[in-house]
């Protein structure tokens, strides 16, 4: 299944046009799409935050109130936020919905999003020592890691890692960089500072929990543990959901990984391969794909993080006939089969052993 | 104390809404009941059209009560929604002030160039339509009006100097205009000069037919006036640089000589000198970093983010190749191309990604 210089080449050549062809007809619509997303997420936020006081009236109101501050925060998260902060909505020049002034719903920094997932987890995908999405330095996810006892329950890690994901993510850099804890790695440059970094850290932290553990309970008066427990539901529910939709996008079963040594002096073609190959989809309604962010697409996210994800769906069937076409595996399936894998992988690596997941290049 | 309290409001908007300001949260929400509505911009309303030479475009708009006024002289960003994308160019302001004062209009005299991004939009404009205006900016006015002035503007370059003139109220000092068209037919706004010159004896107008008229009869024509006065130049670069070099050759002090550095609208320069002057190797770039200037010569070889490095400047910046969006920059002008595709972007302000734009012509970034 290796392919030739000339193979490579030729891939790159496919899959650059069909991101020009979808370049070309970028427009009207979708900036009415996205605009239309963002007010839906505005008006549910706001009617939701409503309807966790008037939990007074009957508690079926704030049950309701729940799910629409969380169906705000995660479209915010994922159809919005994750989207815009890849630049996929820059061309048209908006005042909001633009990477180097979005700011959204959740404790990371979008600054500090945009080094280590935009730069490092896209550049350097499934990257063994580079990637450090792989697991997270958290969770053993193939044999070409180490064994520690540690991992003997990271069934529970991981549970945990998903109720908090937003502090994950949000803890992800200073993490990298050994901020408060560990030896620095010679290896890791950084262009921001550790005051910096914990000071985005902590402000954007200290304002995610003012705003829905204090002022929110606060302004309600005698409802405030409603709103309060309505809050910390809503952010449970997001937590869980974008854990679930982005393990299910590089953890599956047959997600391949690499070496920093196999990549060197990689070229644009080869770059496009191990996308391919490091990511997988899963298939799924429309209303689903929109409340991924349509993430459900991992391996067009990766192909072209730049184009606005709402094309992916249609640009995943020409991205899987050029696969088909180069003998190139295509990891997709449904939601349930691709998670059970995911949960299949974290279970078997927490005891030693099991199968290598580095492939030849 | 007035600052302290923006901050804790801003801080404020920023714990409800991560914007920094409510109006950015409740956007969308807005938008759906004033359609025209763009935070730190003003409504304006076109009730007005028409052609003023064969290429040159009048619009008025009634302006939002907002909207602060202007300098005669001084011009606005004007914001189209098109296909999706918010555009904008810079144009002077043609009318007078006490138009604005009275009726709460302005005009704007915008030159058409077909085949370009923006400006033939503008004749799509209908009546009512609204669009967005900045603050007025830049200072080209006339700052001494008390002190002798002499005026030199050429071809689309009569707009500020126009609308300086015709809201001038109180005329202390003898003041000439030298206007250089070519041919008549394509001169804007010369009734209205003509008519001052006729009831303002201290106004002198003086025309320049460049079909006719060598442009150095001009130049001798105007240098012995030049001298103490204050001298305000509008034109064309080309047009603007031969002047100031033969004004100071004659020994005019430079800190006399006012100008309108970009004129009311650049054109985009067409594709062939581009490729044509490939190899000469470096434009002018002013990178503004934390409100400083930085003057730069990048490489038109190189990527705008590698000539900033080079230069000690430390741009954001992630994976070089495109795809991360964290060296993404506000253009304030000129044009750069795209390494990638080739592709060539608009004359006006809007976000580069530092590491794929060459220059193409000078420009202005903020980084």
């Amino acid at each position: 299944m290796k392919l030739t210089i000339e193979q490579f080449s030729a891939l790159e050549h496919e899959l650059d046009t069909v991101k020009q062809q979808v370049k070309a007809q970028l427009g009207e619509q979708d900036a009415r799409y996205i605009r239309r997303v963002l007010l839906v997420q505005r008006l549910s936020a706001i009617s939701g935050r409503i309807l966790l006081v008037l939990g007074f009236i009957t508690p079926w109101l704030w049950l309701v109130g729940v799910l629409l501050l969380a169906l705000g925060k995660i479209l915010d998260n994922m159809e919005i936020g994750h989207n815009v902060l890849h630049g996929q909505y820059d061309w048209m020049n908006d005042p909001v919905l633009h990477s180097k002034r979005y700011e959204w719903d959740i404790a990371c920094d979008a600054g500090s999003w945009q080094r280590t997932h935009n730069f490092e987890h896209h550049t350097y995908t499934n990257i063994i020592g580079k990637d450090r999405d792989f697991g997270y330095g958290l969770l053993r996810l193939s044999n070409d890691f180490r064994w520690r006892v540690r991992n003997l329950w990271q069934g529970a890690t991981y549970l945990l890692l998903s109720m908090f994901f937003q502090w994950g993510v949000s803890y992800h850099e200073l993490a990298a960089q050994r901020v408060f804890a560990g030896k620095k790695k010679a290896d890791r440059h950084s262009q921001v500072s550790d005051s910096a970094l914990k000071k985005a850290f902590f402000s954007k932290g200290a304002r995610q929990l003012i705003k829905d553990y204090l002022f929110f309970p606060l302004i309600a008066g005698p409802m405030w543990l409603w709103v309060l427990s309505g809050n910390l539901l809503a952010n449970l529910i997001r937590n869980l959901w974008t854990s679930t939709v982005i393990f299910c996008g590089h953890f599956t079963k047959d997600v391949h990984v690499f070496t920093a040594a196999q990549c060197e002096n990689e070229s644009r073609g080869q770059w496009y391969y191990r996308q391919m190959l490091g990511s997988s989809n899963f298939t799924g309604p429309t209303w689903l794909h929109i409340l991924t962010g349509h993430l459900s697409c991992q391996i067009e996210h990766h192909l072209f993080p730049d184009i606005p994800a709402r094309h992916y769906p249609a640009m995943a069937k020409q991205v899987q006939a050029i696969a088909a076409k180069y003998a190139i595996p295509y990891n997709t399936g449904s939601f349930v089969r691709q998670y059970s894998t995911v949960f299949g992988r974290i279970m078997r690596y927490s005891l030693p052993g099991g199968g290598k997941a580095v492939k030849a290049l | 104390m007035k600052p302290l309290l923006k901050r804790l409001w801003r801080a404020f908007c920023m714990m409800l809404g991560n914007q920094p300001a409510l109006s950015r949260y409740l956007l969308p929400i807005i938008q759906q009941f004033s359609p025209g509505f763009l935070p730190g911009h003003f409504r304006a309303r076109v009730s007005g059209k028409y052609w003023a030479t064969a290429d040159m475009l009048q619009l008025t708009f009634r302006v939002s009560k907002r909207w602060q006024g202007f300098f005669p002289g001084q011009h606005v960003l004007l914001t189209l929604r098109h296909n999706g994308r918010y555009i904008s160019r810079p144009f002077s302001i043609c009318s007078t002030l006490a138009d604005w004062q009275s009726t709460r209009s302005i005009a704007l005299c915008c030159k058409v160039t077909s085949g370009a991004e923006f400006t033939p939009l503008l004749n799509q404009l209908q009546n009512e339509t609204v669009v967005n205006i900045s603050a007025a900016q830049g200072d080209f006015h006339w700052q001494q009006p008390a002190l002798p002035a002499l005026f030199i503007a050429a071809g689309s370059g009569i707009t500020p100097i126009a609308s300086m003139l015709l809201s001038q109220r109180h005329w202390l000092a003898p003041v000439s205009l030298y206007y250089r068209y070519r041919g008549s037919e394509n001169a804007a706004l010369l009734v209205q000069l003509k008519q001052l010159a006729s009831r303002q004896p201290l106004f002198t107008l003086t025309l320049s037919d460049s079909r006719v008229e060598p442009a150095a009869d001009m130049t001798n024509a105007l240098l012995p006036q030049a001298k103490d006065k204050q001298i305000y130049l509008c034109g064309p670069a080309g047009f603007m640089q031969q002047i100031q070099q033969r004004l100071t050759e004659a020994g005019v002090a430079l800190c006399t000589i006012h100008k309108e550095q970009f004129g009311p609208a650049l054109p985009a320069i067409p594709c062939e000198t581009i490729t044509g002057d490939a190899d000469e190797s470096a434009r002018q770039t002013t990178f503004i970093r934390a409100g400083s200037p930085h003057q730069v010569a990048a490489s038109t070889q190189h990527s705008l983010l590698h000539a900033a490095e080079q230069h000690g400047l430390t741009p954001s910046f992630g994976c070089r190749m495109g795809v991360c969006f964290q060296c993404v920059c506000d253009k304030v002008s000129g044009q750069v191309r795209d390494i990638r595709t080739g592709a060539l972007s608009g004359n006006g302000a809007e976000q580069i990604q530092l590491c794929i734009s060459q220059p193409v012509t000078e420009l202005v970034i903020k980084l």
